[in-house]
């Protein structure tokens, strides 16, 4: 009885040591797993993530008062249609795009409705010169706007951008540069009247 | 002049490492902007999801296709059963026929024979002769199983009376005396040997 239960613990001393298999998933895609499968909890992580993100696209894009509205309903969106994204991996470049033509339609459908009130003219932007900074992001072209807006406003560096936006660090490095040499150029217009 | 260029190449480079992930020299513009803009930064603010919203869910295209799957299966297997009936309903015809022509071809055929005139001569007068009756009795049973297709066919014959029975008997006599005639004369024709003509007549005793 001792020579078994000495012979079984021999064998399994002997027995390779397996470690719990790492997972090397992103985590987005963990997220959205857990999303799919019924954990809706799971998507506030996202959002989390992915807010600043949203946020400096469409800082870029809308008047700053729409902009946090805009950002839930993207989300809220994006948790109705996550089912149709295909790779849980490219969560960031698909909600981007998703807030890119949100606000491309946010555009299309107020063109034409919203009126200039006296409450709009009452209501101040937090900073003028921001406003203005603002102003002048929005004469750029949309991929030096939206790069400049992430890493000014949302404080992001070069390589969280291309992170999150799915763009490849070279291009996030390019927009930079040449649209902050733009924007200076721009500033420089403007304070030389 | 090259070392001025250097040194721009260098600050320039500064400048980007700084706008690109905050390392280096900091550029005092760049500052500035991130001072003035980052007032604006994202607030965060929780996610208020109704509870009528529902996650979609992956489509599974697994039962669309099982039904598709087995559509086209029993399609195939129809057809498949189909080309069998057709393939087994036509044999036996065909092997019907066949088997008659066999038969007939297997049949002996009635040899006139140098040792049997009287036979020859009343069948033309309208005895049967055995021979004869064989053939035509082939025939007849080919008529009748011909009539017994009666649903290929749809073929009614509707009963002789005995006036008729003996009128058709008269004109198949005819006919066979008339079939006699020509055999015979076809025979002169060929110059073939007489029907009376005695072959292999060995001598006895």
């Amino acid at each position: 009885m001792l020579e078994a239960q000495a012979t079984a613990d021999m064998v399994l001393m002997n027995q390779p040591f397996s470690p719990p298999e790492a997972t090397e998933q992103p985590i987005e895609v963990v997220l959205v797993k857990a999303v799919l499968d019924g954990e809706r909890d799971r998507f506030a992580r996202l959002y989390e993530m992915y807010a600043p993100m949203v946020h400096g696209i469409l800082v870029a894009r809308v008047p700053r008062g729409e902009v946090d509205d805009l950002v839930q309903d993207i989300f809220l969106l994006a948790l109705k249609k996550l089912h149709t994204l295909r790779d849980a991996a490219a969560f960031g470049p698909w909600i981007a795009m998703i807030a890119r033509n949100r606000a491309m339609d946010f555009y299309r459908s107020s063109r034409e409705t919203v009126e200039v009130t006296e409450q709009m003219a009452i209501e101040r932007p937090p900073n003028r010169t921001a406003k203005e900074i603002l102003d002048l992001f929005c004469r750029l072209p949309e991929a030096y706007r939206e790069t400049l807006a992430l890493r000014f406003v949302e404080g992001m560096n070069g390589p969280e951008i291309a992170a999150r936006t799915g763009l490849t660090p070279a291009s996030v490095r390019v927009n930079l540069h040449r649209g902050m040499k733009l924007l200076r150029e721009k500033i420089g217009a403007v304070a030389r009247p | 002049m090259r070392v001025g260029s250097k040194a721009k190449w260098k600050i320039k480079t500064m400048e980007d490492n700084y706008l690109w992930d905050r390392s280096g020299e900091p550029d005092p513009e760049v500052q500035e902007l991130e001072e003035i803009l980052g007032p604006l930064r994202y607030q965060p603010r929780p996610l208020e999801i109704p509870d009528q919203i529902s996650v979609g869910r992956r489509r599974s295209f697994f039962p669309a296709m099982a039904i598709a799957a087995v559509i086209a299966l029993c399609t195939v297997l129809l057809g498949f059963w189909f080309s069998l009936n057709r393939r087994q309903a036509a044999p036996p015809f065909q092997a019907a026929r066949d088997s008659q022509t066999n038969q007939n071809a297997t049949a002996p055929l009635p040899q006139v024979t140098p040792d049997k005139p009287a036979q020859q001569a009343a069948s033309v007068v309208g005895v049967k002769s055995p021979p004869i009756q064989t053939r035509h009795a082939s025939t007849r049973n080919l008529l009748a199983r011909n009539n017994s297709r009666g649903t290929q066919t749809r073929v009614r014959q509707r009963a002789l009376t005995p006036e008729e029975l003996a009128e058709k008997e008269q004109v198949l006599i005819a006919l066979r005396l008339v079939s006699a005639k020509l055999n015979l004369a076809q025979r002169k024709a060929q110059g073939a040997p007489q029907l009376n003509m005695i072959r292999n007549q060995h001598k006895i005793g």
